[in-house]
């Protein structure tokens, strides 16, 4: 599995760092490493919505805040899927 | 054969003192560059002013064709004279690098310029001329790419003299010291600081006299080329990532959505890092044929900062550190400041409407006013600036 975040200028200022971060930290916790790799991108184009994540193609906006939520719900429902 | 000079001075001033007794002055004419460095007898405002009106004079009248006979006459009948003293005085050197490789100096009474050809210490052949009772020193010699000229007020041979040393640095200590600096000192700021904090030292921080050192560093012309901005006009793109290609030198492009348009138009595939070296810093991204890729904004305001503390003279061990950082605005700073003579912009002026969002910590919408901060800074440092709009 592929997540990619962008880390344009706008998303940077709402937090990819923290983002990207917390995802190291829960795949690492959850020894997801082999089975997901992390990206960085520029501007996908969707700055306003928050900061630009992409699994597998399929776009999501996160916030530092949502990042646990997401992995719960988006990352590991998929990969057991 | 076209060479580019890269020169950087520093003053330290008399332990108390407000103001410097000595003067640097640097000048630029159509095919040379002059470097003037004068030493006002005494210290403090009096040695400030014979120093400030001793380089001035000799730069103005240089550069005005003006024979080396006029100006020693001219800064004689002109310098106010001492009243303790009954003399008006400022020792000079006067160092002109020429495009075409040739270099003239000229010495009044300060220490010998020192001289250093692939890390070692070269003499130069000189004539000595009486102008006025003055004995004067000229220096004729061709320059090769990587050599160093190094000014001094007489302050830095005394470094130290009846403290820690017994008779200060020395000429001969000091030469041998700078020769062994360009070892790691690889431009004129960093021979510049290393002579300069070295001096202090022995002076235990509290100097006994005004101590100048002037760095002149003979590079090839390096030009840079940086891309900042998608067009206002999309239909531009192709013409501007054109124009931008056919430029030769180094390549720097500062914005991601600016990248984006690169990797589109070239086809070429980009790679996004996640290393966050610097928390304030987006990481970089690289571009096959691109030297460095770069965010937009964000970097360069920190560029621009470094930029400026380095054209502000703020320059220190700690400058360095910060230079040498692997983060995109430290690593854009440093091959404006230290790889580049002629820099290229290519600057987009589209606005980004995301960025116009004032929920945002920070106004992005600044990209303009960014050129334009970058563009006087770049010129206070001479090097030559080109900017193209899109």
């Amino acid at each position: 599995m592929d997540i990619t975040i962008c880390i344009g200028s706008s998303c940077h200022l709402k937090g990819s760092r923290e983002i990207v971060s917390e995802l190291q930290r829960l795949l690492k916790e959850h020894n997801l490493q082999d089975q997901v790799e992390l990206n960085g991108s520029f501007c996908m184009g969707q700055c306003v919505k928050g900061v630009c994540t992409k699994i597998d193609g399929k776009l999501f906006s996160l916030s530092p805040e949502d990042t646990q939520t997401f992995f719960e719900n988006e990352v590991l429902r998929r990969l057991n899927g | 054969m076209s060479v580019n000079v890269d020169i950087s001075y520093k003053s330290l001033n008399k332990h108390e003192e407000e103001l410097c007794g000595d003067k640097v002055e640097l000048l630029k004419t159509a095919d040379s560059d002059i470097i003037i460095l004068a030493d006002g007898m005494g210290s403090g405002v009096k040695a400030n002013i014979l120093a400030t009106l001793t380089s001035k004079i000799l730069g103005t009248m240089l550069i005005n064709g003006a024979s080396l006979e006029d100006c020693v006459e001219t800064i004689i009948l002109t310098l106010p004279v001492c009243k303790i003293r009954q003399v008006a005085y400022s020792t000079f050197s006067i160092l002109q690098i020429y495009h075409s490789g040739e270099a003239y100096l000229v010495e009044f009474d300060n220490p010998g310029c020192i001289f250093i050809r692939e890390g070692k210490l070269i003499q130069i052949p000189f004539e000595e001329r009486v102008i006025h009772d003055k004995k004067i020193r000229e220096y004729r010699c061709n320059v090769n790419i990587g050599d160093y000229f190094l000014l001094m007020s007489d302050g830095v041979v005394h470094a130290g003299v009846g403290k820690l040393l017994n008779f200060g640095w020395s000429w001969e200590h000091v030469a041998e010291y700078a020769v062994n600096a360009t070892k790691t000192c690889t431009t004129a700021d960093r021979l510049v600081t290393a002579l300069s904090d070295a001096c202090d030292e022995l002076y235990m921080q509290s100097p006994g006299d005004d101590a100048t050192v002037a760095v002149a560093k003979v590079t090839v012309k390096k030009v840079v080329a940086l891309l900042t901005g998608p067009p206002v006009n999309p239909e531009d793109d192709q013409r501007m990532i054109e124009e931008f290609m056919e430029q030769e030198g180094k390549k720097v492009v500062c914005g991601g959505t600016t990248a984006n348009i690169i990797s589109r138009e070239l086809q070429r595939g980009i790679t996004t890092s996640l290393e966050y070296l610097d928390p304030n810093v987006p990481p970089i991204a690289h571009i096959a044929g691109i030297d460095l890729v770069t965010e937009g904004v964000l970097t360069l305001t920190k560029t621009l900062h470094l930029l400026q503390k380095y054209a502000n003279n703020e320059v220190d061990e700690d400058f360095f550190i910060q230079l040498d950082q692997k983060n995109g605005a430290a690593m854009v700073a440093k091959i404006i400041i230290e790889e580049c003579s002629d820099l290229y912009l290519y600057v987009g002026r589209a606005i980004n409407v995301a960025h116009q969002n004032p929920e945002l910590p920070f106004d992005l919408s600044i990209r303009m006013n960014l050129v334009h901060q970058i563009e006087t800074v770049v010129k206070k440092m001479g090097k030559q600036i080109t900017i193209k709009y899109y």
